[in-house]
């Protein structure tokens, strides 16, 4: 092009340095705008909110609001726990950042920046980038959340990198998904309504393709959650290929959004097919169903523990446990010992087999109860502990002590259950709240179910009270009565009304036929 | 004059309208003016030599740079201070942080520095008492001098200003043509508009525009001249005035070929300037 002779090419005034202008300084001028860009989005209501708030639930869960099971976490399970949280998060990133990017165009400076060096497709990356410190918050809560679960002295098991990468990757991909969705549709309004479709569009597709595995692991978060916690080697997820194909997104709808906004440099091409073969790759490694090699170690694990236990003793009895829970048959001997030690008769010094039994062949959702052992003398632990986990467990040891099996505590249906709660509750440390705890409906009054690893007891509204009075007095003076009486006591012919009375608590009103000591529950 | 912008036969049609007409022209330091009607092509030529559209036809470079190539363009907008004719502005945004961030877009990114240079204009253009309060609770005279210090920010080497007093009233435009002639100290700017007292008393040279051509470059005592014994005082109207209007003091003031024997008026530069414009309609009479 021409220019006139003599020509100035020199900037006159020079109040500030001027840029460099080679290949730093624009980088330098993007990361400039991310860090403006961030502290924007940092300050925008629904960001803080949904960041307070989930700051703020995963510090309650962690110092709070837990339950007694989050003193005893199951890794496995605990990386994967951190997933869903951060969704409101991602959803406050999307919407802002969506509209973050549309305020130039909303405020009419589009075409005023349009004109200054760094160029739309590069504010398009700053954009993108400015999500990096929510990312980044959001990586420290996940990685706080996993590291105070793997410090506590309860902790069994393995968890993984990948699975806690979901919850970082997921608000990044939400940002960039704003960004992309702004230079596609540079409309405002777009994004609430954009967040509403597509929720209904997942739960349209995850109806129509009924669950299928492949559909699935498409969303950014799959949490699979079932009755019973897997050891790692059954869980059989995805994870590795299920970060890759997050990660390959993200990167791939951030390029997509820097080649709608101009930036078809051979970089960004060369990254977009980078990316898009990552995807690509992820998906199809997390695509293929659950291999028959696992579900026939399922199988094993559900079926036949044993092949896969590790067994020790404490005292008289033995423990078998699946690899990583073998620290934790101390806690239940301990459970056991304190139990046996009230027990009259030959059950004080019977020698037990405690086994941890699941039911994997369900996969990792399911909910399947575990069937109740037939063997003598064998009592099944389950893979969770702590909270009523512990009650759970002691109906379990001692309805076996009571009735020989767990498939005969299942049948029982008379007075025996006064003992076996009694000597399940009485060991607990605060032994009227376990009794609310382990009755299904959570009340200490009237007939109720309460739960345990495999059989549930029955309990009339009489046993109930019973139980109560019970639980009131001294353990000991009733220890001594029970040792006493332990033949009658685990006798199902047995009323009701001769228990209170064995056990010197005074009983009034009428009792169903399982007070009777009929042996039949159909009357309850 | 050492020119410091050159642009040669830059033609720009916008479907059947020819916005800009075979455009020559040679800016130096100062403050120059450019004037013209409604759709005489100003904003047009403007956001051309902004990099904001291309020329059609012809070529242009700003001190010394071509946006011709990818790169060439990029040192135009490093060297340029653009306030566009309705300025946007991010409303949620302090002063401050509005122009830190158009900062930020001219790759100022040294932060010490940045901010150090965003105080730097925002003084210079009297803000900085309000630099912390929100744009939408500023004034349009304000927000009109933060567009400003958006533009100055950087210290352009080339300063485009696309009708920046529109809109303002006496006191914020004699304001604002201070900060103006401040700006154009050392560098080059190109003002754009209706206000033939701007000119008068900022520009120290003008180019009138109409039909997408330029109709007149020189100074503004130059176009005044152009008016020299063409204005006159009358009691009536003088039918043979090509424009004539009644002024304060009751008396007429007529533009055009005086009769014999005229009272004849010293001119002003819109004399001058309605009398270029005149021409180019007689010619198109013609």
């Amino acid at each position: 092009m021409s220019a006139g002779t003599d020509t100035i090419t020199q900037a006159a005034p020079t109040g500030v340095e001027p840029p460099a202008g080679g290949r730093e300084s624009r980088s330098a001028a993007v990361l400039a705008l991310a860090r403006f860009e961030a502290r924007e989005l940092l300050l925008q209501i629904p960001v803080l909110v949904f960041l307070a708030l989930y700051v703020g639930y995963a510090g309650w869960r962690l110092f709070i609001g837990g339950d007694g099971e989050d003193d005893f976490p199951i890794l496995q399970n605990a990386d994967r726990a951190t997933q869903p949280t951060p969704m409101l998060l991602a959803v406050a990133v999307f919407v802002c950042v969506n509209r973050a990017v549309l305020r130039s165009r909303r405020q009419s400076t589009d075409q005023h920046f349009d004109i200054l060096p760094v160029e739309h497709w590069r504010r398009t990356v700053a954009h993108a980038l400015s999500v990096l410190p929510l990312v980044a918050i959001t990586a420290i809560v996940v990685g706080f959340q996993y590291t105070w679960a793997a410090l506590k002295p309860g902790a069994v098991g393995h968890g993984s990198l990948a699975e806690l990468l979901v919850g970082p990757l997921l608000v990044l991909l939400a940002g960039v998904l704003g960004v992309l969705l702004a230079r596609v549709i540079p409309v405002g309004f777009v994004a609430p309504p954009f967040v509403i479709g597509a929720f209904v569009l997942s739960t349209l597709v995850s109806a129509l393709t009924q669950g299928k595995h492949w559909v699935r692991w498409l969303g950014p978060v799959v949490t699979e959650e079932g009755a019973d916690p897997f050891p790692s080697e059954l869980l059989g997820r995805p994870a590795a290929w299920h970060a890759l194909y997050l990660a390959g997104l993200v990167v791939l709808l951030l390029c997509v959004a820097v080649l709608v906004s101009g930036g078809r440099t051979r970089l960004v091409k060369s990254v977009t097919a980078l990316a898009l073969a990552a995807t690509a790759v992820g998906v199809a490694g997390q695509a293929p169903d659950e291999p028959a090699s696992l579900i026939a170690a399922r199988t094993k694990a559900s079926v036949s523990p044993e092949k896969e236990q590790t067994c020790v003793r404490h005292g008289r009895s033995t423990y078998c446990a699946f690899p990583e829970w073998t620290g934790r048959t101390a806690d239940w001997a301990e459970a056991v010992d304190r139990i046996q030690s009230r027990a009259g008769g030959s059950a004080g010094g019977e020698r037990l087999t405690v086994r941890q039994r699941i039911d994997a062949r369900g996969g990792l959702e399911g909910d399947a109860a575990i069937p109740a052992s037939t063997t003598p003398g064998h009592i099944t632990a389950g893979t969770r502990w702590g909270g009523n986990r512990l009650p759970e467990f002691a109906v379990g040891v001692a309805s076996v002590l009571v009735t020989g099996t767990e498939e005969e505590a299942g049948r029982m249906c008379d007075a025996r259950a006064v003992t076996v709660m009694w000597l399940a509750l009485s060991t607990q440390p605060d032994p009227m709240r376990s009794l609310r705890d382990v009755r299904l409906d959570d009340s200490i009054k009237g007939q109720a179910i309460a739960l345990a690893p495999t059989a549930p007891v029955s309990m009339s509204a009489q046993q109930t009270t019973v139980v109560r009075e019970l639980l009131q007095k001294p353990h000991y003076s009733v220890a001594a009565k029970v040792k006493a009486h332990w033949t009658e006591l685990t006798s199902p012919k047995t009323s009701t009304a001769r228990v209170a009375e064995l056990l010197g608590v005074p009983v009034s009103g009428k009792g169903t036929a399982a007070d009777s000591g009929s042996g039949s529950c159909e009357d309850q | 004059m050492i020119p410091t912008v050159s642009a040669s036969g830059l033609s720009l049609r916008f479907g059947g309208t020819l916005a800009l007409d075979d455009v020559s022209l040679r800016l130096g330091e100062g403050v120059t003016g450019l004037l013209g009607p409604n759709g005489a092509g100003k904003t047009t030529l403007l956001r051309v030599l902004a990099t904001a559209v291309p020329a059609d036809r012809g070529s242009f470079t700003v001190l010394g740079h071509d946006p011709g190539t990818t790169a060439g363009r990029l040192d135009v907008r490093r060297a340029l201070g653009y306030l566009p004719q309705t300025p946007g502005f991010h409303q949620d945004f302090s002063a401050f942080e509005f122009v830190d961030y158009v900062a930020i877009l001219k790759e100022l990114t040294d932060r010490t520095a940045r901010h150090r240079e965003v105080r730097r204009v925002l003084e210079a253009v009297g803000l900085s008492d309000v630099r912390g309060k929100r744009i939408k609770r500023l004034s349009g005279g304000m927000r009109q001098r933060v567009a400003l210090a958006a533009a100055l920010v950087g210290d352009p080497g080339f300063l485009v200003l696309d009708e920046p007093t529109v809109g303002l009233d006496p006191e914020q435009r004699m304001r604002f043509r201070e900060l103006i002639a401040q700006a154009g100290e050392g560098r080059t700017v190109l003002l754009s508009t209706h206000q033939t007292e701007d000119v008068a008393m900022l520009c120290h040279r003008v180019i009138v525009m109409d039909a997408g051509r330029i109709r007149f470059e020189g100074t503004p005592a130059e176009l005044t001249e152009r008016a020299a014994g063409r204005v006159w005082s009358s009691t009536e109207r003088d039918p043979s005035a090509r424009a004539g209007w009644r002024t304060g003091t009751g008396a007429f003031r007529n533009v055009g070929d005086p009769p014999e024997g005229a009272d004849l008026l010293e001119p002003t530069l819109e004399d001058g300037y309605l009398l270029t414009l005149d021409a180019r309609t007689a010619e198109v009479a013609a």
